[in-house]
């Protein structure tokens, strides 16, 4: 037993070592950043896609592309975390998943009582009066996208949060549409079909896939960028949203 | 130089929680610490050739690398989906086995 631990540390030290080796001359290194990539953005960044904010002018117009396989990588997650989640006898929020009746799951019970301890009264308060706020920040993160810090997915993450913060604050009768799995679903469904014709949208113009069927004297070539935003702040907001509530377990009627 | 120190020690805390601990969730946790360590030094490395920030507002010249930034934004939406399916992994075993700690689920695989 003695001689096992010895080994384990033996065995960990070693591969720690060789770790820190391999790693250490990566984040140590003082070979310059090459300034190419800057120089040309900079130069040309705004004319090419109409975005002031660089990053977003990258993740949408440069590598689009790999923006869209990115929302499918979340898709997929959200899908498998779910399933994955309900198979293994979770009673998630109704309408979130197949629920199976379990006392060893660690959701709520179905009618909220108030001495349950994630459940108190200052995060009722708290949570619910922040959540309409948080919603508010979350739309403007996502709107102003091309113009200041912020896009699709920082604004989708900060939706996501004031849905659930509405979800963990709003009392027992309030109702709102917004936490319900049927909701969030449908959003996020369209959100994808949309994003696929935004996507398909430029082939129609005659500018390939992906391409900017906006860029012209109505819109500014920045238009493309919004509405791409709004599509993927509304994707990732409903997904991100769809799986902490299915977690929560809360019951909805 | 200190700030790349200091990250190249975050990544081996990263990495020795997952090597180290016995609790699977710790070891998600690690894995988080670890894929922080490696999204700030991308942004430090893409610091090194600007100051501003890359918001072109009239005027604003000399700014930092976007490319990394970009990049990160990827890696930090693939992080959080790793850690939702590892996570929703865990609990699985944990139904399973009755246990977060690997030694006791390598046993109750083995009866």
């Amino acid at each position: 037993m003695k001689g096992d631990r010895l080994l384990r540390t033996l065995r960990i030290l070693i591969t720690m070592a060789a770790v820190a080796a391999v790693a250490a001359p990566v984040f140590l290194s003082r070979t310059p950043w090459p300034s190419t990539a800057r120089d040309y953005l900079e130069r040309a960044g705004v004319a090419d896609s109409g975005a002031i904010n660089l990053v977003s002018a990258i993740y949408l117009g440069y590598r689009a592309f790999d923006t869209l396989g990115e929302t499918i990588v979340l898709l997929v997650a959200v899908s498998g975390t779910i399933s994955i989640l309900s198979r293994s006898g979770a009673s998630l929020a109704p309408g979130f998943g197949s629920v199976a009746a379990d006392n060893a799951s660690f959701s709520l019970p179905q009618d909220k009582p108030t001495t349950h301890t994630l459940r108190t009264h200052l995060i009722e308060v708290v949570t619910g009066k922040l959540g309409p706020v948080v919603l508010l920040f979350g739309f403007y993160l996502m709107l102003y996208g091309h113009l200041s810090p912020g896009g699709g997915f920082q604004g989708g993450v900060v939706i996501a949060s004031g849905i659930v913060f509405i979800a963990i604050g709003s009392r027992r009768d309030a109702s709102t549409w917004l936490t319900k799995a049927s909701a969030l679903n449908k959003i996020e469904s369209l959100g994808f079909l949309l994003l696929m014709s935004a996507a398909l949208s430029g082939v129609f113009a005659g500018k390939g896939v992906l391409g900017n069927p906006l860029d012209g004297p109505l819109f500014g070539k920045a238009a493309f960028i919004i509405v791409l935003n709004i599509v993927i702040g509304l994707k990732v907001g409903s997904g991100i949203g769809f799986m902490c509530i299915a977690m929560l377990g809360r019951h909805r009627s | 130089m200190i700030e790349r120190i200091l990250l190249l020690i975050l990544f081996l805390v990263g990495f020795s929680g997952i090597l180290i601990k016995k609790n699977i969730v710790k070891k998600i946790i690690g894995l988080n610490i670890l894929n922080s360590a490696v999204v700030m030094f991308f942004i430090v490395e893409g610091r090194t050739v600007g100051e501003r920030s890359p918001i072109l507002d009239p005027g604003v010249s000399n700014v930092v690398d976007p490319v990394p930034q970009a990049l990160m934004l990827t890696a930090i939406v693939i992080g959080v989906c790793i850690t939702a399916l590892a996570l929703a992994l865990a609990f699985r075993l944990y139904k399973a086995a009755g246990s977060f700690d690997i030694d006791t689920i390598k046993a109750s695989l083995h009866d």
